[in-house]
């Protein structure tokens, strides 16, 4: 078994009197595809934004490759090696995507090498037509794209990605599955999922933590999780479990 | 009659190249970190006094002190970043408004204590005489100041568009988490664009001081004045800064030759207040 490059522990936030995240613990190792799932309002987003330093955690702390980044401010964690993608892309409005991504690649590269990097990632994301569009003038399937190349042009260790599937056609995502799955295989990078589309989920992941009302209710493979009473329950409600 | 019309005009767009480039100044600002900047005047007229002090020690023409002056307004909005801005981020609106107001009468009462509350000018300028073209007369000095802010405008332009730093502040402004996510450190950046902002009345300043007379209290013309410019321009469209500086530059001549002279900052509100009513994004804004 891998060591683990994030660890997750007794994280808990609040929002006032609601509890987003209660005393979450996980682990993710190195080279792993891992899933989070759950019902709406789970808490989801949330540990992706306290992970990646959106957000700060109330308690709890969030160690990546060893070491202690609870807190730390996004630029720095991006540094280090996590990044994300948006539930909603967040594309530059006013950049091309070549120029979006470039932002990305300037943590990593100086001027000189920076167009080498960005050429590499789009092509890996299948871009090279679009690249000179405008950002606030492309479909959501494309936008998607050009967040996960952004995101990829920061050379992460981890990606996180949020509901990438979400709203795609079957052709995309079988498309995005076989990038996602070159990625792993290829660049080596650890990759998070968080996903409502369960055919990508149980096709693409080793690994499923289930959270609802911000709990950890269970963790296992795909064929463990879609047998679980707790999680049936959680998405269907109590007594669907026969 | 149309011939003072004209010449007018002339002068009035010549002088509103300049208020475009302080209202670029004021656009990095608010564009970037959305802070209502209102101390964004006071810094040209600190810049046209410091203008002024320069000239006046060393001899040095208000053409050239932007060199000098430059770098120093540019550590003076680091400062004014750091000390007060940062700490104001994620306050309410009011106090922001309130910290920045509280700047521009701190500049203001330094000002008058240092440089008593008289007009200043400088004696004379490197930039002498003036064009004839046709009928009309322009001074040198107003065209070369209308010349070095495009110019000025267009390097920044070039900058926000082709170099790392420009980038940076261009994707915080877009999303702000998306960009630090992907490695921009908001504060630098911040810090950057506030500087550079604040730099850029340095040089609106020597300018300024090249054909004009400097007193404490015309910060806030300068700053109100460009608040005009930008929200008629809207934000993210450098070229149409330019234009609708242009436009309020003309605007305030004509109202002073077909009008009254006193008369110059009600042409200019009004047009303002209508371009806010008929087109609230600007002329150029985007969405």
């Amino acid at each position: 078994m891998s060591a683990p490059i994030l660890q997750v522990a007794h994280l808990t936030k609040r929002f006032g009197n609601l509890i987003a995240l209660n005393d979450v613990s996980l682990e993710i190792r190195e080279g792993e595809l891992f899933s989070i799932i759950g019902p709406n309002g789970a808490g989801k987003s949330t540990l992706f934004f306290n992970i990646i330093g959106l957000q700060k955690p109330d308690a709890g702390q969030i160690l990546f490759r060893g070491m202690d980044i609870t807190g730390k401010p996004p630029h720095k964690i991006c540094d280090l090696g996590i990044t994300c993608t948006f539930q909603v892309p967040r594309a530059f409005a006013s950049m091309t995507i070549e120029e979006a991504i470039r932002v990305g690649a300037y943590k990593r590269y100086g001027e000189r090498d920076v167009a080498r990097k960005v050429d590499e990632v789009i092509a890996l994301c299948d871009l090279e037509e679009h690249r000179r569009q405008r950002c606030c003038d492309i479909g959501l399937s494309l936008l998607r794209r050009v967040e996960l190349a952004r995101a990829l042009a920061t050379e992460p260790m981890l990606l996180l990605l949020d509901e990438a599937g979400a709203g795609l056609n079957p052709t995309e995502l079988t498309e995005l599955m076989t990038v996602l799955r070159r990625l792993n295989e290829e660049q080596h990078i650890t990759l998070c999922i968080v996903e409502h589309v369960m055919q990508m989920v149980m096709g693409l992941c080793q690994r499923i933590l289930v959270l609802d009302y911000g709990e950890v209710i269970a963790e296992g493979s795909p064929q463990e999780i879609s047998t679980n009473p707790r999680v049936i329950e959680a998405y269907l409600g109590k007594g669907a479990v026969c | 009659m149309t011939d003072t019309l004209i010449q007018n005009l002339l002068n009035g767009a010549l002088t509103g190249c300049i208020y475009a480039l302080i209202a670029l100044g004021l656009s990095l600002i608010f564009g970037v970190m959305n802070v209502v900047n209102f101390a964004h005047g006071d810094l040209v007229m600190v810049s046209m006094y410091l203008t002024f002090w320069i000239g006046l020690g060393t001899g040095i023409d208000a053409a050239i002190t932007p060199l000098l002056t430059f770098p120093l307004l540019f550590l003076i909005g680091l400062l004014v970043y750091y000390a007060i801005i940062d700490r104001t981020l994620r306050q309410r609106y009011v106090t922001q408004i309130a910290v920045t107001v509280g700047l521009m009468t701190f500049l203001r009462a330094l000002a008058q204590l240092i440089w008593k509350a008289q007009p200043r000018a400088l004696p004379y300028s490197l930039i002498q005489g003036s064009i004839q073209i046709g009928s009309y007369t322009i001074l040198a000095s107003r065209l070369v100041s209308a010349a070095v802010s495009v110019l000025v405008i267009f390097g920044i332009s070039l900058f926000l568009s082709r170099t790392w730093a420009g980038r940076a502040i261009r994707a915080a402004s877009d999303d702000l988490d998306a960009a630090s996510l992907h490695g921009v450190d908001f504060r630098q950046t911040y810090a950057l664009a506030f500087g550079l902002g604040s730099a850029l009345t340095a040089i609106a300043g020597g300018l300024l001081m090249t054909f004009q007379q400097v007193d404490p209290t015309m910060g806030v013309r300068f700053g109100l004045l460009s608040w005009c410019v930008l929200a008629m321009a809207g934000l993210g469209s450098i070229p149409g800064l330019l234009i609708s500086g242009v436009i309020v530059g003309a605007a305030e001549a004509m109202g002073m030759s077909l009008w009254d002279p006193r008369a110059r900052s009600l042409v200019i509100y009004l047009l303002f207040i209508l371009v806010l009513w008929l087109r609230p994004r600007g002329l150029f804004g985007r969405k």
